[in-house]
C-alpha cells in the first residue's frame, strides 16, 4: 500500500465521520486535527517515496555503470590474454639473453685460449671469434622489441585501470599499513633491495672512501653518504 | 710479501655467467686455483672442508645471502680472518654499512670490471 493510497483512506474516514453529523465539539476537534495530520503525513510520506525512488534509481544507475565499466575493463582478456603474453615475453627475454650471453662468453673463452705461437692462421680465427660475438649481440634487437611488448602491456591496463578509477570516482584511502609477508620481512631484515635504476645508489668512489685504510664508518659518513 | 697466485679462491654467486666471468677475470689475473658455490649454504660447507685464501661472494642469494655467508664466517674462529669481498649489486649505503659493520673486507657494486676487481683483491691480500 503506497502512502498517498493510505492517506486518502484516512481521509475517506474522517469524511465519512463528518457525514454522521456528529455534534459533539471534541470530537470535530479530533477530526479536524486528524484531518491536518492525515494530510501532512501524505505529503511526508509522498516526500519520502520520492526520495527513495529517487536513491534507488541511482543506485540502480550506480550498478548499471559499474557493470558497464567492468565489462570495459575486460578482465577476462587481461587474465587471459594481456598478462600471460607479457610472462611469455619476459621468459623469452631471459632464455634469449641466456643463449646469446652463453654464445659470447665462450666465443670469448675460445679466443682467449688460442695461442698466436700454436695455429697458423690466428688472425683469421680471432676474426671470424670476433663476428660470433657480434652476431650474437643481434639479441639486443630481439629483446628491445619483446621488452616493448611488455610495457605496452602494462600501460594497457594502467590505462583501463585508471579511466575506471575515474569513472567510478575512486579515490585512494589512507590506510594503515599492511603487515609485512614472512618473505617481505626476510627480505627487509637481510637488507635484499636488488638492483637500483638507473645505476648504483652509492657510487664505487664512495665505497672506496668508506674502505680506505683506518676509515671507519662513523655516522657523519654515514649521513653524509645520506643527504 | 707477493700474493700466491696458486692460493685457493672461492667465489659464491647464483648466477652461472656471473661465476664464469668472475672466474675468467682471475684466470687472466694469474689465479690458477679457483672453486665456486651457488650460495651461501654451499659455500660454507666448502669453507669448512677447504682453506681458502680469498671470498669473493654476492649478495642476493637463496637461501643463504652472502651477508648471512660473511657473518657466519665471522663468527667461525677457524674461518674469521678469510678475506672476504662482497660483489654485488646492492648499492644502498645501509647494505655497505651493513657489510662493513660485519667485518667484510671490501665492496665491489656490479656491474665492474677487470681492473676494479684487481685493484680490489690488491686492497685486501696485497699485490700480485
Amino acid at each position: 500500500m503506497s502512502a498517498q493510497h493510505a492517506a486518502a483512506q484516512v481521509r475517506d474516514a474522517i469524511d465519512n465521520l463528518r457525514s454522521q453529523n456528529v455534534k459533539e465539539r471534541q470530537l470535530v476537534d479530533v477530526l479536524a486535527l486528524s484531518e491536518e495530520l492525515s494530510s501532512a503525513m501524505g505529503t511526508f510520506f509522498t516526500s519520502i517515496d520520492q526520495s527513495v525512488r529517487d536513491e534507488f534509481a541511482a543506485i540502480s544507475q550506480f550498478i548499471s555503470k559499474a557493470r558497464q565499466e567492468i565489462g570495459d575493463l575486460r578482465p577476462t582478456d587481461i587474465r587471459n590474454k594481456r598478462l600471460p603474453a607479457a610472462g611469455e615475453e619476459l621468459e623469452a627475454i631471459v632464455q634469449d639473453t641466456e643463449v646469446a650471453t652463453e654464445k659470447i662468453m665462450q666465443t670469448a673463452e675460445d679466443v682467449l685460449a688460442l695461442s698466436p705461437e700454436h695455429c697458423d692462421d690466428y688472425d683469421q680465427q680471432v676474426q671470424a671469434k670476433m663476428l660470433d660475438i657480434i652476431e650474437a649481440c643481434s639479441f639486443q634487437d630481439l629483446t628491445g622489441q619483446r621488452v616493448s611488448k611488455v610495457v605496452n602491456a602494462l600501460q594497457h591496463i594502467e590505462e583501463r585501470m585508471s579511466r575506471f578509477a575515474t569513472e567510478m570516482g575512486i579515490e585512494d584511502h589512507e590506510s594503515p599499513e599492511e603487515p609485512l609477508s614472512d618473505e617481505e620481512k626476510r627480505r627487509r631484515d637481510l637488507l635484499l633491495n636488488g638492483p637500483a635504476i638507473g645505476g648504483p645508489e652509492t657510487s664505487q668512489d664512495d665505497i672506496d672512501k668508506m674502505f680506505d685504510e683506518g676509515n671507519d664508518v662513523s655516522q657523519d659518513d654515514i649521513d653524509a653518504l645520506f643527504a | 710479501m707477493a700474493v700466491d697466485l696458486s692460493m685457493p679462491v672461492l667465489v659464491v654467486d647464483d648466477y652461472k655467467t656471473m661465476v664464469r666471468i668472475i672466474r675468467n677475470l682471475l684466470k687472466q689475473l694469474g689465479f690458477q686455483n679457483i672453486d665456486d658455490a651457488a650460495d651461501g649454504a654451499e659455500a660454507l660447507d666448502k669453507m669448512k672442508t677447504n682453506k681458502y685464501g680469498l671470498v669473493i661472494s654476492d649478495w642476493n642469494m637463496e637461501p643463504m645471502t652472502g651477508y648471512e655467508l660473511l657473518c657466519e664466517v665471522r663468527a667461525d674462529d677457524k674461518l674469521k680472518k678469510t678475506p672476504f669481498i662482497m660483489v654485488t649489486a646492492e648499492s644502498k649505503t645501509e647494505n655497505v654499512v651493513a657489510a662493513k659493520r660485519a667485518g667484510v673486507n671490501n665492496y665491489i657494486v656490479k656491474p665492474f670490471n677487470a681492473q676494479t676487481l684487481k685493484g680490489k683483491i690488491t686492497a685486501v691480500i696485497g699485490d700480485f
